[in-house]
Parts: C-alpha cells; structure tokens; sequence
C-alpha cells in the first residue's frame, strides 16, 4: 500500500483529503504546518507528498527545496493560487506536478497514480547520449561515468528523450508519455522540467547540447 | 497618375499643416492685392503716356500745319508747275521736322479722284487703309484736328499709333487733307519696362511677405504644436507631460489651463485605476479564497455521490442536486478567476505550433455526446492539409468549446456547421447554427460579462454566462479577433480568426461571417 503525506493547514480539507485517499486504497499520513513536514516526512517515509504551497511557518517552496536535497519522492503541489509565479517556483523547487483547487478527488487520485506508477520495464540496454550513459534497468545516468542523481520524473523525461534521439516530442506528447496526462494540461510543467533536467547532464545549461529546444515545436535529445 | 500622387500628397499636407494653410492664404491674399495694386498702376501709367503723347501729337500737327501753310506762302494757284512742286514738297518737309523721328505723313486730295494735276504723296511706309471713310468724314466735317488711335505694324510687330487727321486748302481752293501717324513705340516700350519692374517687384514682395508669415506663423503655431505633442503624450499615457508656461499672453494662459486639464484628469485616472485594481484584487481575492473550503465541499460531496446508492431515494437526489451545482459553482469560480486574470493582465500564453484541424476535431470528439443528446447534428468542412498556426491549445480549445457549446443549445435540433480555412497570413474557424439566433441588440451586447441570449429559456447547460466574455479574451490575447453575425431565427455565425505566427498580422479572414441561406 502507498504512502502519501499530506501537508495541508485547513483542517477540513485534509481531513477529507485523507478520507477520500484511505478510500481509493492509499495510506495517509498528515502534517498540518510547513515545519511539521519535514519531521513527519523523515518519520514516515511516504512515497508520493501532497504538497499545499501556502502554509503557516514554512511554505510549500522552501520544503519543496528541502525534500529535494536528499529525495527523488513525487510530489504533487496543491495550489489555491493559481497565481502562475508561485507554481512556476514550486515546479523549479522541484515539484513533479500540481493540481489547482478545487479539484476532483479522481483527478486527483489519478496525478498521484500517474506518479506511483513505474517506468515500463525495457529490455536492459545501455542509451548513450553525448557523454550520458542511462542504464535503462538500474535508471542510473552517468555523466562522464559520474553518477548524476535524477528524480524519477526526470528520469523518465530524459528516457522518453533518448530512447528517440532527433525525434521531436511537442510539449504535449511528452506531456502525455511523461506525466500521463490525457487531457490538455499546462506545457509549462515540460518547460520547467526540462530546465531542471539540463541544470543536471548539460554542461553549460545556457547552451545546451543534449536537449534541445525546437522552436514552436517542443524538445528532442540532441545529436550523438 | 505620378503627378496625381504627389497632388493628394501636397493636399494631405496642406489639410494636415495649420502653418502651411495659414502661410498658403497670407501669400494668396497678399498675391491678389499687389495684383489688383499692379493692375491699377499699369493702366493709369499706361493713360497717362497715352494722353501725354496725345497731346504732344496734336501740338505737333498745329506746327506742321503751319510748316505746310509756310510751304504754300509763295505759292500762286495760277502757277500750276509751282503748285505740283509745292505739294510733292509737302510730305519730306513734315517727315523731317519735329521731335518725334516716326512720324509718317500723307497729303490726301479731297477732290475727284482721277485730277491729274494733284498729286496725292505719302510717305512711302503709310498704309492708307488706316484712313477709314469714317474717320475722313470727321476730318472734312470740321475744320478742327481730329485724332483716332490705331494700330500700325512696324518690323512684324503690331504697335499702337495716333493718326491725326485736318483739312487743307492749298491754293485756288483745292481741298486736301493732311494725315500725320505718330507712333507711340517708345510709349509702348516704356509701358512694358514699367510693367516688368512691377511683376518682377511683385513677386520679390510676395516672396518677402511668404518669408515674414512664415516666421510670424511658425511662432505662433508652436505653442499649438507643443500642445498637441503633449496632449498625444498623454493621450498614450505619459500622464506626467506638461506644457512649458512662458509670458502671460493668450498662449500662457492656454499652456496654464492644459496643464490644469492634464492635472486633473492624471488625479481622476489615478483613482479610477486605483479603484479598479482595488476591485480586481478583491475579486481574485474573493475567488482564492473560496477555493478551499469549496475543495473540502466538493470533495466531500463528490464521496457523498459515490455513495449514493446507499442513501433512500430523497437523500440521494439531494445529493446529485448537491454534487451538479457543485461543479457549476466549481465552474462559476474557474470563468471568474480566468476573468480576473485577464483584468489584471496576468494571463501568459504558452504558443506552440499546432493543426487548427487537430484542435477543432479534439473539440468536436468532447462535444459529441452533448450534440447527441440534443439530436443535433454536427457538420465539418476542413480543408484536407494541416493548417498550422502558433497557439496557446488549451485557450483555443476553450474557445471552440465554448461555440460549439452555445451553438448546439441555440440551434434548436438544426445541423450546426462547423468550417475551417486558412490564407497566407491567417486561419479561421467558424462555427454556425440556424436556430434562434439575436437581434441586433442583443448582438450587440453577445460577448459582455454574464449576459445570456434570452433569459426566459431554460438553461440546459448551465454555462456560467462568462464563456464568451473568456473567449474574446483568448482571442484578442492571441491577437485574433472573435466576431459574430446573427438574425433572429435565422442563426447565428461565430468566426474565430488567427494569425498564422505570432509575429505575422492578419490581413483578412479566409471565412465568410456569414449566416447559412436556406439553399
């Protein structure tokens, strides 16, 4: 059974939150402040975060930020906000995705299935992209035989990239094989992702050499 | 037609130039009086050498008359070989005397014409039909001078002449007449030297009096040009233009009041801007903060609904009551905070390259069962290509959503038609039904806030009345344009025009916006 933290300050929406998760088959559990998540998260060890960016203590942003340090954990911001600045820097701080309010408890459930599910298993083969190597079975990546640490989503926005090199993928069909979503959702989710991914494998982020932007068109891993 | 161009480009500026026109009639104006001054001088000098030279004319021929009276003194009229000699004498004696060096003479027998003994000299240039019969019947009429101006032609040219004309009786009582031109070339040349000076003067006046307007108009007009500057300035909304004040005159007055103008008109938009973002915020406000607690409801409510079969029958339709104005009210709140986002001009479009055929098929597939369950039937013109044009998707596929929408609710069961075309510079969608379409009031009013068709019909899908407030937002955002046609009962047209990139304007639509005819 799964594991998700909540971390949520109005008491009625993470009550129902939890009820509507235990209910779809997941085990919960709940920090009510941004300086209780860390603790509870260390304690419990879940495997998906719920993320509310407007907390009392400590915001969403800077646990974000935290989490990221020492986890690949998903995490799926919840945002009242729709206020686009402050979803931009919770995707850059390294949240996998986000889910406005109010949102459906089967959407919901469905981001954090998406999230959950794990990468399709390939034949074992080794894709070498410049000087990246990604183990498609252990999903190691080495940079120069450096082992780089990326987060699963990452992981598999930079497989889905490789495994096709100098083929373009628009920002919705990586949206769709990436994060699984089958209906129009924010491109900007790519942008902000790919962006991490280069600050990873890229040399000089600025001018990158393995993902490349197509202009009008979306991404494609770059030439070998 | 080169010429033509430059004549509407000379008109554009002169109707565009107050200075030019002010300039323009100055000169008119002062070119018509030095004309009218010129005219009046040119003929009154023009009288006055012609009556001088008349005069002197006539007092010359007093003295020839005398110099011919002098010619015949000795003269007996027995002698007859004296008398011939005498007259053949008469015409060099007058041709040399005198001042004027163009004088022509003519001693004339009045008598019957075939008198050999009289002889009737002339000077040998003398054109004798200047002589009309009627002027000879004034000459012997009287014994006084008589004078007449004519026209003689000297060297090709035609220049005007006195003929002066008297009786005479030589001796024995023969009648003659003594006709004497004096022509009046230097008058004439004269009067044309006076002539030129008086253009030639006229012009350099004119030419003087177009400098000095120009300098007085340029000083004057400045003030009005800086005033319209600035008032353009503040027009695009540099609010804090003013107009520099100097001297106390009309001027100073009219930059004082500008700028008081200006003054508080910047305080009366300064509040009103306050106001509106104050009303914005709170609206996004309002909006943020209903979100959770209507997360915690819906959620809620959507277990309740799942639940539902667990519940006797009035608890369970309350909750299927409960849970669709849940999602409408999810919905009102959604096209709110869209709206508000717009006020304040926060919305940043995410462009990418896409098939308008693509988005208007995704948008067809999600409205089908809709258009089933109203028995209406959809149908799609395409062309077969891709029409590729740079879009934010998701704002596109609200928008068709949202005609589609509208016009499968108003086309009471008639086929709803859906087109799609492209042209150089842009792509179109349109989107018509023939049911109950709008008047022209209520066209008029199609894409405000919260405004509905017909408010006694039934509302059926329960749109928020935001949709297409949202939608010509989208498309002015994508720097389209969303029009509508309509008559009542005839339908309605909704066409949706976008530039094919970003960076390209449209120049016209490759749609008609135009109802569907009965054919």
């Amino acid at each position: 059974m799964f594991k998700i933290l909540i971390v949520e300050d109005d008491d009625a929406l993470r009550e129902t939150l939890e009820i509507g998760l235990r209910s779809n088959g997941f085990d919960v559990c709940q920090a009510a402040t941004g300086t209780d998540a860390i603790p509870v998260f260390e304690k419990h060890k879940p495997d998906l975060v719920l993320l509310d960016l407007m907390l009392p203590g400590k915001n969403g942003i800077e646990i974000c930020h935290e989490l990221r340090q020492t986890s690949g954990v998903p995490i799926i911001m919840l945002t009242a906000r729709t206020d686009d600045n402050d979803m931009i820097r919770g995707l850059e701080a390294g949240a996998d995705d986000y889910v406005t309010k109010p949102y459906k408890i089967e959407v919901l459930v469905s981001r954090i299935k998406a999230r959950l599910r794990p990468i399709k298993q390939v034949q074992h083969t080794i894709i070498k992209l410049g000087p990246i190597e990604i183990d498609t079975l252990s999903h190691e990546v080495l940079r120069n035989g450096k082992r780089v640490s990326l987060t699963p989503l990452e992981f598999k926005l930079l497989l889905t990239l490789a495994s096709h090199p100098n083929e373009v993928f628009s920002r919705e069909m990586l949206l769709e094989q990436v994060w699984e979503y089958t209906y129009k959702a924010d491109t900007r989710l790519v942008n902000v992702h790919v962006q991490r991914l280069r600050s990873k494998i890229e040399e000089d982020q600025e001018d990158p050499k393995l993902v490349l932007t197509v202009r009008g068109w979306g991404y494609k891993a770059g030439p070998e | 037609m080169f010429i033509g161009r430059i004549y509407k480009a000379a008109l554009g500026r002169f109707r565009s130039s107050l200075q030019l026109r002010a300039l323009a009639y100055t000169v008119a104006l002062s070119g018509s009086a030095l004309v009218l001054l010129g005219g009046v001088l040119s003929f009154s000098i023009g009288n006055g050498l012609f009556s001088t030279r008349t005069e002197q004319a006539e007092l010359e021929s007093h003295r020839a008359t005398f110099a011919v009276s002098r010619v015949f003194s000795g003269v007996t009229g027995t002698n007859q070989q004296q008398l011939s000699k005498a007259i053949a004498e008469v015409v060099p004696e007058l041709e040399s005397i005198g001042v004027s060096q163009t004088r022509q003479v003519a001693f004339l027998y009045s008598g019957s014409k075939n008198s050999k003994k009289y002889s009737s000299p002339k000077s040998t240039n003398f054109d004798l039909s200047l002589i009309t019969t009627e002027f000879r019947a004034r000459v012997l009429a009287t014994e006084d001078i008589e004078s007449q101006t004519v026209q003689i032609s000297r060297g090709g040219e035609s220049i005007p002449a006195i003929l002066i004309g008297q009786r005479f009786e030589v001796p024995k009582g023969h009648p003659y007449e003594l006709y004497l031109v004096y022509d009046m070339y230097n008058e004439q040349q004269t009067l044309g030297f006076v002539q030129r000076t008086l253009v030639l003067g006229g012009l350099v006046t004119l030419m003087i009096i177009g400098f000095f307007s120009f300098l007085v108009t340029s000083w004057l007009v400045r003030p009005v040009r800086d005033a319209a500057e600035v008032s353009e300035f503040i027009a695009a909304g540099d609010l804090d233009r003013r107009l520099p004040v100097r001297g106390s005159d009309v001027i100073a007055v009219l930059a004082t009041s500008f700028n008081h103008m200006a003054d508080s008109l910047q305080e009366k938009i300064k509040a009103m801007r306050q106001l509106s973002t104050m009303q914005q915020r709170f609206v996004s406000d309002v909006s943020h903060e209903l979100r959770t607690p209507l997360t915690t409801m819906k959620l809620t409510a959507d277990y309740l609904y799942s639940e539902k079969e667990n519940f006797d029958d009035l608890s369970k339709r309350s909750v299927e009551i409960m849970h669709s104005q849940m999602d409408r009210f999810d919905q009102l709140l959604a096209d709110l905070l869209e709206i508000s986002r717009y006020d304040a001009a926060g919305v940043k479009p995410q462009y990418e390259v896409h098939d308008l055929n693509g988005i208007v098929g995704s948008a067809l597939e999600s409205i089908q069962q809709f258009a089933d369950s109203k028995g209406v039937y959809l149908e799609v013109e395409i062309p077969s290509g891709a029409v590729q044009c740079e879009v934010d998707v998701v704002r596109i596929e609200r928008i068709l959503n949202n005609l589609l929408t509208n016009a499968i609710e108003h086309s009471e069961g008639k086929p709803v038609k859906i087109r799609v075309a492209q042209n150089e510079t842009a792509v179109a969608v349109s989107v018509t039904d023939q049911g109950i379409g709008m008047n022209d009031a209520e066209l008029a009013q199609a894409f405000n806030r919260f405004w509905r068709a017909d408010p006694s019909r039934k509302r059926t899908t329960g749109g928020t009345g935001l949709g297409l407030a949202i939608s010509i937002e989208d498309a002015q955002l994508h720097s389209g344009v969303l029009e509508v046609t309509a008559a009542p009962n005839l339908g309605a047209c909704f066409r949706l025009t976008l530039p094919k990139r970003q960076d390209v304007a449209i120049e016209d639509s490759p749609l008609k916006l135009a109802l569907e005819t009965e054919s």
